[in-house]
């Protein structure tokens, strides 16, 4: 197990660098007026070039550069954001916690919901409970985001006006279990198809039949022994999710005019802020390898057939 | 003993060596056995969901191709004192927030969906192709090192790339259909690789490749005529379900305006566009945001569906 | 050395002590596919008593397993379905109790263990908690007495070190060690008949004796009844005292032991024996009962066996199927022609 855990944490570092150095690169390698580019449309005042050139260093040899870059990002400096004219880790550090709630929730509702579903779609397999969810299941996944998210602010919020149609500064968890919800439909979809699946192998495989033999109850057989197997794939996905989650959040914030770190990356892009888009794309992918890792990590606690290896 | 246990494998030019396992139904005392293949037309005939999805996409396409036959408006034709007016003529669903018709740019939005759905699925079915086949055929250390690329590219949160891909190849000027399409491209091969490559290591492993290999087929000729039209189908339902995919993302980065970016005559016409337009304004009219959405959801669903009606149909664990 | 422990379940109070312990009677069971119905049990009869070792033996897909299931209860409905026939235990038909009744049955009174150890064994749980559940949610004991038990099971399959084992998950243990932790497991409650599944089918040739003399000793220990489902003619000379051949869902031969390596009276069973590879007849063509088993949806009529059968005559091919004549005292066999398969070659 710790040589699981310690091989992993060393792929995690090598994926990590790997990464930043594609994301650094991608914005700033071979950049005929680099300064340009981070200033976007703007015209860039001579002042605002020398400035710029000193602090992105970028007289400097490209490597050298990018190890400045590193060392910011490792030790928080995420530079200045042009846009606002804010540093970047400040905006960052007032984004992270609601975009934070809006996943947690999403997560909850996908788990619960998709779980539940899940699980009765595939006792009662085939039957027109199945179909149905499966359906509709299919439908929701496929569906472009760009067209559920508004579509559920609209239904939600302007027609049926159950929910509030946008959250402005600050939100409180009321405030945001519209755009939660619809931020985890997808990762619902997924849930309850993959528990469905998942149900419905482990209640063919042998050990059933061993339970049964041993006289338990079928809430035993179903509660106990098939969730227990059937969950280890559920949670490595939801863990997974988490990177359709961020993409996502990207479309819900901009949508539902959440503060959080999405609509801040979404603003960056409207407004050709390269030093924030870059920012947290960088912060944003170091949480994806983080919560691989995690996952990874989770998967070798569920099922154990994995730790000895 | 049953006689029919053993089918002789075909062997001529004529006809190409079987490309799906024949499979005896179980059980039923019938006399010639049925192939996977015509279980699985027969499946698809009776299928619903294959025809609705069949006929709806090539409804789009058509519309994407010529869509002055299903309206006479221009859909650039946009006056503000229009502004969400209600239907008029040919507008049967009234105007947007600049006063353009809803239904004639929604018309005339499939046509870059589409350019931009075929292309990238052009440009990744050959990066899979090429990948999948070379890796899947060879093996060995160029197997190896394509997969580990492969993984990369998976492990990259998909929409983060293409947002800071397509923020780098346009760089300020107005972006054209080629950079979507590149993004596209580059990022989503990787499904479409994978599935190519087992078709290709299941095509290789079997017996009339290694007698091909005997008479002294070269490596070009067996890829040719023995493993590609294995690995065919499967590949066309994963292209089917990507082009579907493809016009979604389309959509998408155009939303987030890092996609198509409007040229200033408003010629420039995307789902994409119209829906992040329409969603600022929702309270005033849904219109403007239901129309394409509607248009973009059909058009994406349906060549999901498509590919995952053929995929089902020649899925032999289903039987 | 467990009884001091062992508890007394009353539920099913109108258990008749002079009954056989085990008792089917006319069993039919048939599975409802897409494809047709499969008749996979035509009648099947056994009777069991204490300290009494059946063996059923027949090819795959001849119905023993789903006779076992039957018993059990833990057929799959759908698609499976008992049609007919009863289930006595101790002269109790376990086919008319409520399911709550029959649950506590199983694991109390009848056990079962399968064929392969690592599939039936839940991989997530550990061998502890899989054994210590049988007396938790049957006796009501706490998780620590649970693990005291369940080490004590341990030892008594002989599994070394029980201390520290109990706390593996199943993959840790080598085949052998996993079947023996499955017999464990059947016979904590001291249940009064085991059924053994093809109990050493997917075991080595050595672990294989292991097992079936860790199964005689422990049926000895408890005066258990066992029955052994087996299609290794080999396994079943040494251990079993009496023997029921099924094919296509029927009994076709009873009889004790030797009489069956002896004397076989129905044509498959001496099919069977004849095609045992032999070492004194090296170097001759292995024998080999030609054709393939019935397809279940579409048993042939009459004699199920008769177009593999070298003794056919037009008689088996017509209904009614042949009844079990008597061959001796208790033995019988389902051919009308037994006589000649017994006296001739």
């Amino acid at each position: 197990m710790f040589r699981y855990i310690v091989r992993r944490l060393l792929q995690g570092v090598l994926t990590f660098f790997g990464a930043t150095f594609i994301v650094y690169a991608l914005m700033f390698a071979n950049q005929d007026d680099p300064l340009q580019a981070l200033a976007g449309e703007r015209p860039v005042t001579p002042a605002v070039r020398q400035y710029l050139t000193d602090y992105y260093h970028l007289n400097d040899p490209f490597l050298k550069q990018y190890g400045y870059y590193m060392k910011g990002l490792l030790t928080g400096d995420l530079g200045q954001s042009i846009g606002r004219n804010r540093p970047i880790k400040d905006l960052l550090m007032d984004a992270w916690p609601i975009t934070l709630k809006l996943s947690i929730i999403a997560i909850i509702f996908a788990a619960l919901l998709g779980v539940t579903a899940g699980v009765v779609a595939g006792i009662r397999r085939a039957g027109v409970f199945d179909y149905v969810t499966l359906l509709i299941a299919l439908f929701l996944i496929s569906l472009p985001f760009i067209v559920l998210a508004p579509m559920a602010q609209y239904l939600f919020g302007v027609e049926l006006k159950i929910f509030p149609v946008t959250t402005g500064g600050n939100p409180s968890l009321y405030k945001l279990l519209l755009p939660g919800m619809a931020l985890g439909t997808v990762a619902l979809a997924v849930t309850l198809r993959l528990t469905r699946t998942s149900v419905t192998e482990n209640l063919r495989a042998d050990y059933v039949r061993t339970a049964r033999a041993k006289g338990l109850s079928r809430q035993r057989i179903i509660g106990v022994h098939v969730l227990r197997n059937s969950l280890i794939p559920i949670i490595t996905y939801l863990g997974v999710s988490l990177g359709d989650l961020m993409a996502g959040a990207i479309i819900t914030e901009g949508v539902f005019n959440i503060p959080g770190v999405g609509f801040n990356l979404f603003q960056g892009i409207r407004t050709e802020d390269g030093p924030r888009v870059v920012g947290f794309v960088s912060v944003l992918v170091i949480i994806f390898i983080i919560t691989n890792l995690v996952v990874d990590i989770l998967y070798a606690v569920l099922d154990p057939r994995i730790r000895y290896e | 003993m049953s006689s029919s246990q053993m089918e002789p494998v075909a062997t001529s030019v004529a006809v190409p060596a079987p490309t799906v396992e024949e499979v005896e139904r179980p059980g039923v005392a019938t006399g010639k056995p049925r192939s996977l293949f015509s279980d699985a037309m027969h499946d698809l005939r009776h299928n619903p969901i294959f025809w609705v999805a069949l006929v709806l996409s090539l409804l789009v396409i058509v519309m994407a191709a010529f869509p002055s036959l299903f309206t006479p408006n221009n859909p650039a034709d946009c006056q503000l004192n229009r502004q969400h007016a209600g239907p008029n003529g040919w507008a049967i669903f009234g105007y947007n927030f600049q006063g353009c018709d809803i239904f004639a740019r929604s018309v005339y939005g499939a046509r870059i969906s589409v350019e931009v759905g075929f292309l990238s699925i052009a440009v990744l079915g050959t990066i899979a192709l090429l990948i999948g086949v070379t890796g899947g055929y060879f093996g060995g250390w160029a197997d190896a090192v394509l997969s580990r690329i492969t993984e990369i590219v998976l492990g990259v949160p998909y929409l983060l790339a293409g947002i800071v891909l397509a923020k780098r190849l346009s760089a300020g000027q107005s972006s054209g259909i080629w950079t979507v399409v590149f993004v596209i491209g580059v990022l989503s091969w990787t499904t479409a690789c994978r599935v190519v490559r087992s078709s290709v290591i299941t095509a290789k492993n079997q017996d009339y490749v290694a007698a091909a290999r005997m008479l002294g087929a070269g490596h070009a000729r067996i890829m040719l005529r023995h493993i590609l039209p294995n690995a065919l189908a499967p590949f066309v339902v994963v292209l089917t379900i990507a082009l579907g995919t493809a016009i979604s993302t389309e959509a998408t980065l155009t939303f987030l305006g890092i996609g198509i970016k409007p040229s200033g005559d408003g010629s420039t016409i995307s789902w994409g566009l119209d829906i992040s337009g329409a969603v600022p304004h929702v309270r005033e009219s849904a219109t403007p945001l239901i129309v394409p959405s509607v248009f973009l959801s059909v058009t994406v669903l349906s060549f999901i569906m498509l590919g995952d009606a053929i995929r089902d149909a020649f899925d032999p664990k289903l039987r | 050395m467990t009884t001091d422990i062992k508890t007394e379940i009353d539920f099913l109070p109108e258990t008749d002590s002079s009954a056989a312990l085990l008792e089917v009677r006319d069993l039919h069971v048939e599975f409802r596919t897409r494809d047709g119905v499969a008749h996979a049990v035509n009648g099947a009869r056994f009777r069991l008593q204490s300290g009494q070792t059946l063996a059923i033996l027949g090819e795959s897909g001849c119905g023993k397993s789903v006779t076992a299931q039957a018993i059990m209860g833990i057929l799959d409905t759908p698609p499976g379905f008992v049609t007919k026939g009863e289930v006595l235990y101790r002269g109790v038909d376990l086919l008319k109790l409520s399911e709550d009744e029959r649950r506590r049955v199983r694991a109390n009174k009848i056990a079962m263990i399968f064929q392969d150890a690592l599939s039936a064994l839940n991989p997530v749980f550990t061998v502890g908690f899989q054994l210590g559940e049988v007396f938790r949610k049957h006796l009501g004991m706490s998780r620590a007495d649970a693990k005291k038990r369940a080490i004590e099971l341990l030892d008594m399959v002989r599994i070394p070190a029980a201390a520290q084992r109990v706390n593996n998950y199943p993959h840790q243990f080598s085949g052998g060690m996993r079947q023996r932790v499955m017999i464990a497991m059947a016979l904590a409650l001291d249940p009064e008949v085991l059924i053994a599944d093809e109990p050493t089918t997917a075991l080595d040739v050595t672990v294989q004796a292991q097992i079936m003399k860790l199964l005689a000793e422990l049926q000895a220990e408890r005066n258990m009844g066992l029955i052994l489902i087996t299609h290794d003619m080999g396994v079943v000379a040494d251990v079993a005292d009496w023997i029921s051949v099924m094919y296509a869902g029927r009994v076709v031969e009873e009889a004790p032991v030797h009489d069956i390596y002896a004397r076989p009276a129905h044509p498959y069973t001496k099919a069977l024996l004849e095609s045992i590879p032999r070492l004194d007849l090296k170097g001759q063509q292995l024998n080999v009962i030609k054709g393939l088993p019935p397809n279940l949806t579409a048993i042939p009529s009459g004699c199920a066996f008769h177009p593999r059968c070298r003794y056919a005559r037009d008689a088996c091919r017509v209904d009614p199927p042949p009844p079990l004549y008597e061959t001796g005292s208790g033995t019988t066999a389902a051919c009308h022609f037994w006589k000649e398969v017994r006296g001739g070659e």
